[in-house]
């Protein structure tokens, strides 16, 4: 018998160019399990180089039009670190709800409109509308997402590149009024959310997802104080714990030949995970109440390694951003204009935020006019890419019963649980699976 | 009539074009109801080939391999749209092109390159005809759907080409260049955003690029002579969004 081989060109619904190549031997061996990345790489590192500080955050918000708010909060704190420039309560505060907003719109995007299809049986969230029985479903996830959008309009003034946020605080801040409306809204959709979290629970429990467990590490911000997604140390469930700016010494990039994507590993260590599921166990205690109720309902324990519980935990995660922009927009009460301001200064330093998708790293050293002199990009996917092979490894010789179809799918679902963004991954990614027999 | 057949590609950049696509929710079912959406892999599993009757096409070429896949995408493509400031001037990615040899770009970012292949980056129709424009970094949501409707109707889309500075004066903002001497690109770049940038107290950046009636040159000297800018910074002002294009390049050189 010859080799059976996985081969997809593209896999739909992710952003990017990308290919996964599985061989599997004749006697069922795995051969090859590669996620291979294409997409042309796009050169922020090298053209930021020579451009202005204050430019960064605009310039890296424009890597990922899905989680712009993750790049651009990373890297003006990173450049602020740098020069040693403070900002407001207020700042940090209507960052934190500039970035909950992206997480909203964010995770119903995927939630709906990229993994409930594949569990359920259909082609995209297109074709899910067609279905007269789930189209209240997909109009709701509409209205959710839509909400996540106004939310970003309101706080930054476009729904995909902000235009507010800069070095130093805001140009213009959102009326108190205007954030009451959206405190209104995010009210009524509380109960979507619950629903959104039972509906995971119950895609998730199907077979053959409960099986597909796979302990690894899992890495993400923690904040003492609140459920870290701006800012906080990076800890993992293997005892990492230290400042976010020393990511560059704890986790290690290395280049891999026919990749596009470099692939990343704890110090001393291997391959690890990031995103909603690192999130929620290694900060469960901090989620809002009603979030931890919602996935107490469920059943959901943390820590949880099954990768397909993902989005189990991205639904979490809408209920407790729902609860936090709310807590937020109490806080913030009348937003007062403050003037941005800040000088250059020489500096180097690094940050990081919880982008929808995982942590996002920004840093890199800036001279005494404020001239880049170096910048340093890791966008999530990248830090996931690996793991992910990790997951084919083990979980593709569990699933050779299936037919070429059935396998397939089950492949771009374990690529579609991190939710990659491919062209956010600044060394960037396109999807294929091959298999011959 | 049968329902028209929407593609939409996606070459370097960040799918936040695309993703105003799907960020038209209150339209987004009416619209799938009107078209035939027959390739949109960010969307969808099952897509397609071509001919197609729109082909959207977002980011800027910077392969010798998407060079290629554009070629064929302007055969199957009755109308042509490039999407966003990327496919329109290069965008973005294009910075790359005036900040040193693809070399040594390549060299910044890695360490071995023997696969590497790329190529500076310009707009789309750098190399093919395009048919209509979406400008803007982002796309304007609204100028977006008034092209769909207007391609729907087969009548051409009516978009502005006067400056961001004409929408700024209607918005009644206080100038930001002429009273508070902050390097606004408002009067080189073309309008349709409603002077968004301004309208929240931020200097446009120039991301819809040039205006019909750009005068660039003098521009870059307001900036160097009245508000002391050096060199650099007025050249770093110009090569961002369109320093591909003739006039924004006049800009940079004007210094
Ligand atoms: S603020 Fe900018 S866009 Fe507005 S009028 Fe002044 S120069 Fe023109
Ligand atoms: S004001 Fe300028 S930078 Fe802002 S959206 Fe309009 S054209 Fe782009």
């Amino acid at each position: 018998m010859s080799d059976r081989r996985i081969f997809v060109d593209y896999i739909a619904r992710t952003e990017g160019d990308g290919a996964i190549d599985i061989i599997v031997g004749p006697n069922g061996e795995l051969k090859k399990a590669r996620w291979e990345v294409w997409e042309p790489p796009r050169f922020f590192e090298a053209f930021l180089v020579g451009r202005k500080a204050e430019e960064v955050p605009e310039i890296v918000q424009r890597i990922c039009g899905i989680c712009p708010h993750a790049h651009h909060i990373a890297a003006v704190r990173a450049v602020e670190r740098a020069m040693g420039v403070k900002v407001s309560e207020q700042t940090v505060l209507l960052r934190e709800l500039v970035h909950y907003s992206d997480w909203i719109m964010s995770h119903a995007l995927h939630v709906f409109c990229l993994a409930a299809p594949d569990f359920l049986g259909y082609e995209s969230v297109i074709a899910m509308a067609g279905n007269s029985d789930l189209l209240p479903i997909v109009g709701k996830a509409l209205q959710l997402k839509r909400l996540g959008n106004d939310m970003i309009v309101v706080t930054t003034g476009h729904e995909i590149q902000n235009r507010t946020s800069v070095v130093g605080g805001f140009t213009a801040v959102p009326e108190g009024s205007e954030l009451r409306k959206l405190k209104e809204r995010l009210k009524a959709a509380k109960e979507f959310g619950f629903e959104t979290v039972k509906l995971a629970a119950k895609l998730a429990s199907q077979p053959p997802y409960p099986d597909l467990v796979r302990k690894c590490e899992h890495v993400a911000l923690h904040d003492d104080k609140k459920y870290a997604i701006n800012d906080g140390r990076l800890v993992s469930t293997e005892g990492l714990n230290v400042p976010d700016w020393e990511y560059p010494i704890w986790i290690i990039e290395k280049h891999v030949p026919s990749c596009n994507c470099k692939h990343a590993i704890i110090k001393d260590r291997d391959s690890f995970l990031v995103g909603p599921l690192a999130r929620v166990n290694n900060n469960f205690d901090q989620l809002s109440p009603d979030a931890k109720a919602a996935a107490r309902e469920v059943g959901f324990v943390a820590p949880d390694f099954n990768p397909f519980m993902s989005i189990v935990a991205r639904a979490i995660e809408i209920v407790h951003s729902i609860d936090a922009s709310m807590q937020l927009i109490n806080e913030l009460d009348d937003p007062k204009f403050e003037e941005p301001t800040f000088e250059y200064k020489a500096g180097e330093s690094y940050a990081v935020t919880e982008a929808a998708r995982g942590i996002c790293c920004h840093g890199g050293r800036i001279d005494k006019d404020g001239v880049v002199q170096k910048w340093d990009i890791v966008a999530p996917t990248a830090r996931n890419v690996y793991n992910l092979e990790k997951d084919f490894e083990e979980f593709v010789p569990k699933l050779l019963h299936l037919s070429d179809e059935e396998l397939t799918l089950k492949c771009e679902m374990m690529v579609r649980n991190y939710d990659p963004c491919q062209s956010c991954a600044t060394h960037s990614i396109k999807v294929k699976i091959r298999r011959e027999r | 009539m049968a329902k028209p057949k929407i593609a939409v590609f996606k070459f370097s950049s960040c799918a936040g074009c695309q993703l105003s696509i799907l960020n038209i929710e209150d339209h987004l079912l009416d619209v799938l109801g009107a078209v035939d959406v027959a390739y949109f892999v960010m969307a969808k599993r099952e897509n397609h080939e071509g001919p197609y009757d729109i082909g959207f096409v977002e980011g800027a070429v910077t392969s010798p391999k998407e060079l290629l896949e554009l070629k064929k995408i302007r055969e199957e493509c009755k109308i042509l749209v490039a999407m966003g400031a990327c496919a329109c001037t290069g965008g973005l990615p294009s910075i790359k092109n005036f900040a040193g040899t693809q070399r040594e770009m390549e060299e910044k970012v890695y360490t071995e390159l023997w696969d590497l292949k790329s190529i500076p980056a310009y707009g789309i129709d750098h190399y093919v005809k395009v048919d209509a424009y979406l400008r803007g970094c982002a796309v304007d949501v609204g100028e977006m759907v008034e092209l769909i409707k207007s391609a729907l109707l087969g009548v051409n889309p009516h978009f502005r080409p006067h400056s961001v500075c004409n929408e700024c004066k209607l918005k009644e903002n206080v100038c930001l260049l002429v009273n508070k001497g902050k390097p606004c690109m408002g009067s080189v770049t073309a309008a349709g955003c409603g002077a968004l940038c301004p309208s929240l107290n931020r200097p446009c950046e120039g991301c819809r690029g040039p205006a019909n009636d750009a005068n660039a040159a003098s521009l870059a000297q307001t900036f160097a002579v009245d508000l002391g800018l050096s060199r650099d910074d007025v050249r770093r002002k110009f090569l961002k969004y369109a320093g591909n294009t003739p006039e924004f390049k006049k800009g940079a050189e004007a210094v």
